[in-house]
């Protein structure tokens, strides 16, 4: 191997047992990140450069003007050159023998191999050929040699460590393009011993994920990355997008609404029981007081989907199945306290001005999530239960209100978590994607459910299979407990004024500048299983980016309210007659048509038209009522004193 | 401060019966010279100031020579004195602007009257045993001057060594410029691609009037050429050059005498010559006397350094 350098220490910059400094002719094929071996001592050490110094034997910058006479142009007519120094401190990622450890031995530096790079990082310890729990995630290229990376599956999916956490500037696509390329290759290569694996991915911004099972088209290098990694450039097999409803019910809100992907895209639908479980999430920290609690849980218990008696409130039982039964219920209570109860103020226990502020929430999520909640038909859920190895769950919910995305993550991870704990959610283990961390778990601002949630994910997730993929624009602004419990770390390219925070004092200057100038594909990595932050080239992603889905399958205009149920119909079956369908739904009341299409949609049945029509209400011709005949009045008899008139 | 690289050598000199000193050689301070005039025999009449115009630098190859000499007192055994020194020389070849190694010698040697080395040689495992001369009776302080020439000698002679291996390697019409005087050796006083460049001013070549014509050389100049009357082996041409602006400072700050080979195409090309070695001025050395050693030559002495006792 060629002799790249030598190790160097003075008293001021000694060699320790974690550092060393090392020099290097001026044209070496290294910098910052590359990874080095040194030899000596009958000790091998392999490090990772962090920093890098040049000089020359100027002792101050006056020597310099006094030789070239004030002038800078005369410096390039000097007869002789200074001879220059690339002094490069480097940080240790092992040693061998580990034991005693020692300062790193005066030894000759060599570019590491990829057996090199197998043992400094570890690698060896879990890539093996017989049972390897390596994840490829990219590959480390320095002076013309590369070596494919694997993160370890026990310390990325549990149950050793979990949870992965990548920051980066917007507008790259890095953060996005890193953790599709990551699932893809967590879905060729996580160990059949292991276990099933499935991913939720939360789409909260345009169609970045809307489109991971259409293949684009990779360039040369890109699918030599693919390559080298051991992986299949395929875009994702099984991938199902669910969506709310824009406010119209029968138009998804998804910018994957073009025609020809609708086969695996399914309405996202809850009704008043998915939602009143949450009810925490969509009241702000004042609401929940015990009085507000405490009418809640009398509703889910005791009113909501089931039969209902208050007399004092009307003879007939109450049977809330949604929202405008719910508002019904409450209205009953109004009324009787205001008419029948002469103005008390409390309804078995309930204060009014409690119940005044429950039914103005609730019924703010029913306006403010429309699309999502539905107030009549059925709802339509993620697969609890059914969850297929190896397949993607999108949730787009870029479109809808924030009030409602805090609704569907609350209720997605803590269903994901209910299930997992039950072990029947058809998986073993889960990766949840979450977007935009700063707005979800923000370092400042109130204790929101979400906030909690995430957090509660973080830190006991991992013993359940449900695993934290998370991403955001600063880290350091990030509860810090989230980003903590992430046993893995990514950062693709850095705002500077992140990178000036505290949290990153650890990193070199030249790391810093590195990452605040790093290309769109690559990353540097932090692994329990490295001791030292790497950096990494990952391939882009096989299948196509949110904006070349968008371009390649251009959403769908907004359908007037017939033409969408059509073809929400169609996409059940498109051999149903479009006029069959006009006419059945011709003159009926919207909700109505939505509540037979949710049941449709649900329900897949085989003659999807027939079970569409079964489900609209029977149509009574309208007839003809004859005047009722009464008793002839009177006739007037002006005459008569004691007539009426 | 660098360890000594003699501490095994004091070791054993005590183990001998000897006393050890770690007292620094007066020879590490470098060559020296007694001050004096040696008169100087002017050939271009009379002594005047010569313009030089703009620096202009080699465009061809140039070879620095220099040598190192790390000196100590090791100690006594007796009353006689034991002297240690690591000598080095090399030359450096100047290609494309960057300089790199082209030839070095080493000398490791101890130093001690005859009968003192007798005693001693059985421990002086790598170290070269050179005598002074011991026609007298042992002298503590005398015997030490004497070992301080003995370096110096030594010295002189592997700086003579490596200029040969170089013209008889990689430069044998490369221009060679030395630290010092060309008269040390016959074979550089006659080679005319030789320049010596000697800081040192002990030996004066006027007096009175002409010496302070001589010391007030305006920067950018050179004096007229003149015959050193040299004690030594071999006759040369020189000249003073002024290097760097001296108002203000020193009488010598800048000045440099020049010597090359005696013939008449060193007395055409003074000027030229000169100005070659105006432009040898930058890069400015990182050294006290940077005011006259020149960059290539301070790059010598900083390479035998660097390769330690």
């Amino acid at each position: 191997m060629l002799i790249l350098g030598r190790v160097v220490a003075t008293e001021l910059k000694p060699s320790t047992p974690h550092q060393f400094h090392f020099w290097t002719a001026r044209d070496a094929t290294l910098g910052i990140g590359t990874i080095v071996r040194v030899e000596g001592d009958n000790r091998t050490v392999y490090g990772v450069v962090m920093e890098g110094f040049a000089y020359a034997d100027l002792a101050r910058p006056l020597d310099a003007v006094i030789g070239a006479d004030g002038d800078p142009a005369n410096v390039a007519s000097e007869p002789t050159l200074r001879p220059e120094i690339r002094l490069w401190s480097a940080a240790v990622l092992r040693q061998l023998p580990e034991e005693p450890m020692q300062p790193v031995p005066f030894g000759g530096v060599t570019l590491a191999s990829d057996a090199d790079v197998r043992i400094a990082l570890r690698m060896d310890s879990y890539v093996r050929e017989d049972a390897s729990t390596g994840i490829p995630v990219g590959v480390y290229a320095a002076g013309g040699l590369s070596a494919p990376v694997l993160l370890d599956a026990d310390f990325l999916l549990g149950p050793e460590a979990a949870h992965l956490n990548i920051t980066g500037v917007s507008g790259l696509a890095t953060k996005t393009s890193a953790v599709t390329f990551l699932l893809s290759s967590i879905f060729q290569t996580f160990p059949a011993g292991k276990g099933t694996v499935a991913a939720v991915c939360f789409n909260v911004k345009g169609p970045d994920l809307c489109f991971l099972d259409q293949p684009t088209t990779l360039g040369e290098d890109d699918r030599a990355l693919w390559h080298r990694l051991g992986l299949r450039a395929t875009p994702f097999a099984d991938v199902t997008v669910f969506a709310p409803y824009k406010p119209d019910g029968v138009n998804l809100n998804t910018l994957r609404s073009n025609a020809a992907l609708q086969a695996n895209v399914a309405p996202l639908v809850w009704g008043l029981r998915e939602v009143l479980d949450y009810a925490e999430v969509v009241l702000n920290r004042d609401d929940v007081d015990a009085k507000a609690d405490a009418l809640i849980d009398f509703l889910a218990e005791r009113v909501v989907g089931k039969r209902f008696e208050a007399t004092e409130l009307r003879g007939a039982a109450f049977e809330v199945q949604s929202f405008a039964d719910l508002d019904e219920f409450f209205l009953a209570i109004f009324q009787f306290l205001e008419a029948n109860s002469r103005g008390a103020e409390v309804w078995r226990t309930h204060h009014v001005a409690t119940i005044r502020k429950i039914r103005n929430r609730l019924g703010n999520i029913a306006t403010r999530s429309k699309g999502l909640v539905t107030d009549a038909g059925a709802a339509n859920d993620l697969p609890w239960g059914a969850f297929r190895d190896r397949s993607i769950t999108v949730v787009d919910v870029a479109g809808v209100d924030p009030l409602a995305q805090d609704l569907v993550f609350a209720r997605v991870i803590s269903k994901l978590r209910e299930h997992l704990e039950r072990r029947d959610l058809g998986v073993d283990h889960i990766v949840v994607f979450v977007d935009e961390l700063n707005k979800y778990a923000a370092a400042d601002g109130p204790d929101t459910y979400v906030k909690k949630m995430l957090l509660d994910l973080s830190e006991r997730g991992r013993y359940l299979g449900l695993v934290l993929f998370s991403a955001q624009q600063f880290r350091s602004q990030v509860l810090r407990r989230v980003t903590g419990n992430a046993g893995t770390t990514v950062y693709g390219r850095m705002d500077s004024d992140e990178l000036a925070m505290p949290a990153y004092a650890t990193l070199s200057p030249a790391v810093k500048a590195k990452l605040a100038a790093l290309p769109k594909g690559e990353l540097m990595l932090r692994h329990p299983h490295f001791t030292q932050p790497i950096f990494v080239r990952f391939p882009r992603p096989a299948s196509l980016s949110g904006r070349e889905g968008v371009e390649r399958f251009p959403p769908a205009a907004d359908l007037p309210f017939a033409e969408a149920v059509v073809a929400r119909l169609k996409s059940l079956d498109a051999a149903i007659p479009a006029d069959g369908v006009r006419t059945a739904i011709a003159g009926r009341p919207e909700a109505e048509v939505r509540r037979a299409l949710s049941a449709t949609a649900q329900r897949r049945p085989d003659d999807v038209l027939a079970f569409f029509r079964g489900c609209l209400r029977t149509t009574i011709p309208a007839t003809s009522v004859e005047p009722r005949r009464g008793i002839a009045p009177l006739a007037r008899d002006d005459d008569d004193p004691f007539a009426p008139y | 401060m660098p360890p000594s690289p003699f501490t095994s050598l004091r070791r054993r000199l005590a183990l001998a019966g000897g006393r050890p000193s770690d007292a620094p050689a007066e020879a590490a301070q470098g060559r020296r010279g007694d001050a004096g005039y040696r008169p100087a025999q002017l050939l271009e009449l009379p002594l005047a100031y010569h313009a030089l115009g703009s620096a202009v630098a080699w465009e061809e190859d140039v070879a620095f020579l220099d040598g190192t000499q790390h000196v100590e007192l090791v100690g006594y055994l007796g009353t006689a004195p034991v002297i240690a020194a690591v000598v080095r020389a090399g030359v450096r070849l100047r290609r494309a602007r960057r300089l790199t190694a082209s030839v070095t010698a080493v000398r490791r040697i101890v130093i001690a009257r005859p009968e003192t080395l007798a005693q001693l040689d059985p421990l002086l495992e790598s170290h070269e045993a050179v005598a002074t001369d011991a026609d007298d009776p042992p002298h503590p302080i005398r015997d030490l001057e004497r070992a301080n020439a003995v370096v110096d000698r030594v010295r002189g002679d592997l700086e003579i060594r490596v200029a040969q291996q170089f013209r008889a390697g990689d430069g044998p019409a490369t221009w060679l410029i030395i630290d010092g005087s060309l008269s040390a050796s016959p074979d550089w006083a006659s080679d005319s691609r030789m320049l010596g460049v000697v800081k040192s001013h002990a030996s004066l070549p006027f007096e009175g009037a002409e010496l302070e014509r001589y010391l007030t050389l305006p920067v950018g100049h050179r004096s007229s050429v003149f015959a050193p009357q040299s004690s030594r082996v071999a006759p040369v041409y020189a000249w003073g050059l002024r290097l760097r602006e001296f108002a203000g400072k020193d009488l010598f700050h800048g000045l440099v005498r020049i010597e090359a080979a005696a013939t008449d195409a060193t007395l055409r090309s003074a000027t030229l010559l000169s100005r070659h070695l105006l432009a040898e001025r930058a890069p400015l050395a990182n050294d006290a006397r940077s005011d006259r050693l020149l960059y290539g030559i301070h790059d010598v002495e900083r390479f035998l350094r660097a390769q330690g006792a």
